[in-house]
């Protein structure tokens, strides 16, 4: 590793808003030396639908970030969502070759090709390939199965893909500020990595990260992701509603989600009304309260009610014992984690950020970019193949290179 | 056996997207990194060979001069002017063109303007000038030799000045007396005086070529020849050869110089019974030799040139 530290980007191009922290990278620690934050326009559900406005704000958001560090970014890790996105599963299983049935590293290289060779329809490419743990003869094994003995070795791969005119959109919005797109990283993933823990991801846990256009979820068993997906819906369609019945304009109608939304009904009396500015000036409106609330609940019931139905068997609470966990800026909608508890039946509470995280950064919506600094981080770190002592030194020394 | 399985290759990656960007689709932010990126590369190759080149050069000075040796020459006077020359000129003439101050060293001297000096005589035609440290001055000429002398203005006096074998008219500095009585003197000839010393002669290449196929092939004969005119070689393609015995002989410049004499050489044993000497053999008619024994008025053998030079 270098001397001179590496200063990364981590770009959330959001339908609300792009935010884009930098951090400085040692190769031994991360610290986040700048921040930048921009309403985001040419994006709608997650997607780049206006290239030129999209790219403004982003740079504009880029900018900011670098003028906060005092650094030039090196290279971007970026935050991928949208409705695009989606998954599958796709297992191999080989038969162990030694005759002493001991599993060697060409068996684990095998079984994990089998596993990833499933061809995509044209114009797909793939995101991320997520793999299961192995299993050999049925049982799981945490760790590599390398001289474990065993008759038949299994893994299976969760498949993440997208439409790659999209995935180029993205990705050509930050070229287009001459940075490198260095690692291509799932909203869900990003900040499940945050706000979840080692041990709830061993036991089980599922990740909504509800945003303005999409809700991005990922699922976590035995340790590691087991289902991601994406919910083109999100605090945008609660605005929306609220807009279209209370006949508001939409700035007015987040303004009322934001003061007095609410994902459950808790206010009994129809009468109580609020005010729309709450200063008594011209223009200034009262509502009923109960209305608002009826609105928001019916619609954040609904949303996570579509996550449960796209998770299918993948969920049970048996297998989610440390819960739901909320984050995105939609999350701080006041009892969301009730109404996410009810509908999934296991407990759910909002996501924090771990402790060192500096308190202007706690905020749930910047989860998503802390995550992926530090997903983005351990990834490059995890580059290098998991055999090892393959090919003998000079293998060894080649790779030394390639990874310098 | 897992060995024998196909294997079907992975789908496409989104690290295959091509993610080059042309400047035009970038923003102006974008553009302005780029610009500063390259910039910067430039700027470090620059100092990196900078460096680089400073390295190198700093090595070499050491290698080649040492470090102490200029403070050291600094403070010693040349001691030693050593010449090395084809010709005849020596140190005391080198001293005296070179003019040093007392007690100079090595290391204030200007070794450029020396050698123009050591050139403006005329009879120097390379010269090369080395400082030896600590004391001594090397001195390397290589000088002009003289064809034919020429009466001409030196320096407010009239005197005989020397002629190279490329035009170049110079003082003739120790050359012997009985050396330059063997040359003929050049008449017919308009020299032009630039600041301090005259224009090379034109086409003193042809007469030169006479002067020496006659001093090798008949020896006999050159030391009868006491002027060489150049006065009818443009007009007339004629080099004109007055004699001791005051026979002028022509030499056409067309034709060639060895026959010329040979025949020169056969008359002029034919003709050496006869009373009188010729007055003028033509040998620039070709095969035709024109021998003239008509009497023509006294000839004035003082050179044309001291009449006819332009101060």
């Amino acid at each position: 590793m270098s001397s001179r530290p590496t200063f990364l980007g981590a770009v959330e191009i959001g339908t609300s808003k792009i935010s884009v922290l930098v951090g400085e990278y040692t190769g031994r620690e991360l610290a986040i030396i700048g921040c930048g934050e921009c309403s985001s326009r040419g994006v709608i559900k997650g997607g780049v639908v206006d290239y030129k406005a999209a790219s403004e704000c982003t740079h504009s958001a880029l900018e900011q970030a670098e003028r906060d560090a005092g650094e030039r970014i090196d290279h971007v890790f970026l935050a991928q969502t949208g409705g695009h996105l989606e998954g599958f599963y796709n297992e191999a299983t080989v038969t162990v070759k030694a005759l002493d049935n001991m599993i060697d590293a060409g068996d684990i290289r095998t079984v994990c090709d089998l596993a990833k060779s499933k061809e995509l329809p044209t114009g797909r490419a793939v995101v991320h390939h997520i793999r299961r743990p192995f299993r050999v003869d049925g049982s799981l094994v945490s760790s590599m199965p390398e001289n474990i003995g065993g008759q038949r070795l299994e893994v299976g791969y969760w498949t993440v893909h997208g439409q790659e005119q999209r995935l180029a959109d993205n990705i050509h919005v930050i070229r287009g500020f001459n940075l490198e797109v260095r690692e291509l990283v799932l909203a869900s993933l990003a900040a499940g990595h945050m706000v979840t823990t080692p041990e709830e991801r061993r036991h089980g846990v599922l990740v909504l990260d509800i945003g303005a256009g999409t809700t991005d979820y990922v699922l976590y068993r035995d340790g590691a992701p087991h289902t991601t997906g994406v919910v083109p819906v999100g605090g945008t369609h609660l605005t929306n509603d609220l807009s279209i019945g209370l006949r508001l304009t939409d700035g007015q109608a987040e303004k009322l989600k934001l003061r007095f939304g609410r994902a459950s009904v808790t206010t009994k009396d129809k009468a109580t009304k609020v005010m729309l500015d709450g200063n008594f000036a011209i223009g200034d409106r009262q509502f009923p309260q109960q209305a608002i609330e009826q609105i928001t609940a019916a619609r954040t019931w609904e949303l996570l009610e579509v996550v449960k139905k796209k998770l299918g068997n993948a969920f049970s609470p048996e297998t989610c014992a440390a819960g739901v966990v909320l984050t995105g800026g939609t999350a701080k909608l006041a009892g969301i984690a009730d109404v996410a508890a009810k509908v999934f039946g296991v407990s759910a509470h909002l996501g924090e950020a771990p402790t060192w995280v500096s308190e202007n950064l706690r905020d749930p919506a910047y989860h998503t970019s802390l995550g992926l600094l530090y997903y983005g981080v351990s990834s490059q770190a995890d580059k290098s193949p998991p055999i090892r002592r393959v090919g003998g030194f000079i293998d060894g020394v080649k790779r030394l290179f390639a990874n310098s | 056996m897992s060995k024998d399985l196909h294997i079907a290759p992975t789908a496409r990656s989104w690290r295959e997207i091509p993610q080059p960007v042309k400047p035009r689709a970038m923003s102006r932010e974008g553009k302005w990194r780029r610009m500063t990126s390259v910039l910067r590369a430039m700027g470090a190759t620059l100092v990196v060979g900078g460096v680089a080149w400073g390295l190198w050069e700093v090595t070499r000075t050491l290698q080649e001069t040492p470090r102490k040796m200029p403070e050291a020459a600094r403070a010693v006077a040349i001691k030693q002017l050593e010449l090395r020359t084809d010709g005849v000129l020596d140190n005391a003439w080198l001293a005296r063109t070179l003019a040093l101050p007392k007690a100079v060293s090595l290391m204030e001297l200007d070794l450029q303007s020396l050698r123009l000096r050591l050139m403006a005589s005329g009879q120097v035609n390379a010269a090369t000038l080395t400082k030896n440290f600590p004391d001594t001055l090397k001195v390397q000429v290589g000088e002009r030799s003289p064809v034919a002398r020429v009466m001409a203005n030196w320096r407010g006096e009239s005197r005989a000045l020397v002629v190279a074998r490329d035009g170049v008219v110079f003082e003739g500095v120790g050359y012997g007396a009985a050396m330059l009585a063997t040359l003929p003197w050049l008449d017919g000839v308009k020299l032009t005086r630039t600041a301090d010393h005259y224009q090379p002669v034109e086409n003193m290449g042809l007469v030169a070529e006479l002067l020496a196929r006659a001093r090798l092939d008949a020896e006999h004969l050159y030391q009868t020849w006491q002027v060489v005119s150049l006065a009818r070689l443009e007009s007339d393609g004629a080099i004109e050869v007055r004699t001791k015995p005051g026979t002028t002989v022509v030499f056409g410049v067309n034709g060639d110089f060895l026959q010329q004499l040979a025949k020169l050489d056969y008359q002029w044993e034919a003709l050496a019974t006869a009373p009188n000497p010729p007055r003028k053999i033509d040998l620039s008619l070709g095969r035709e030799v024109s021998v003239s024994f008509q009497p023509l008025p006294n000839f004035n053998l003082v050179p044309h040139s001291l009449l006819k030079t332009k101060l």
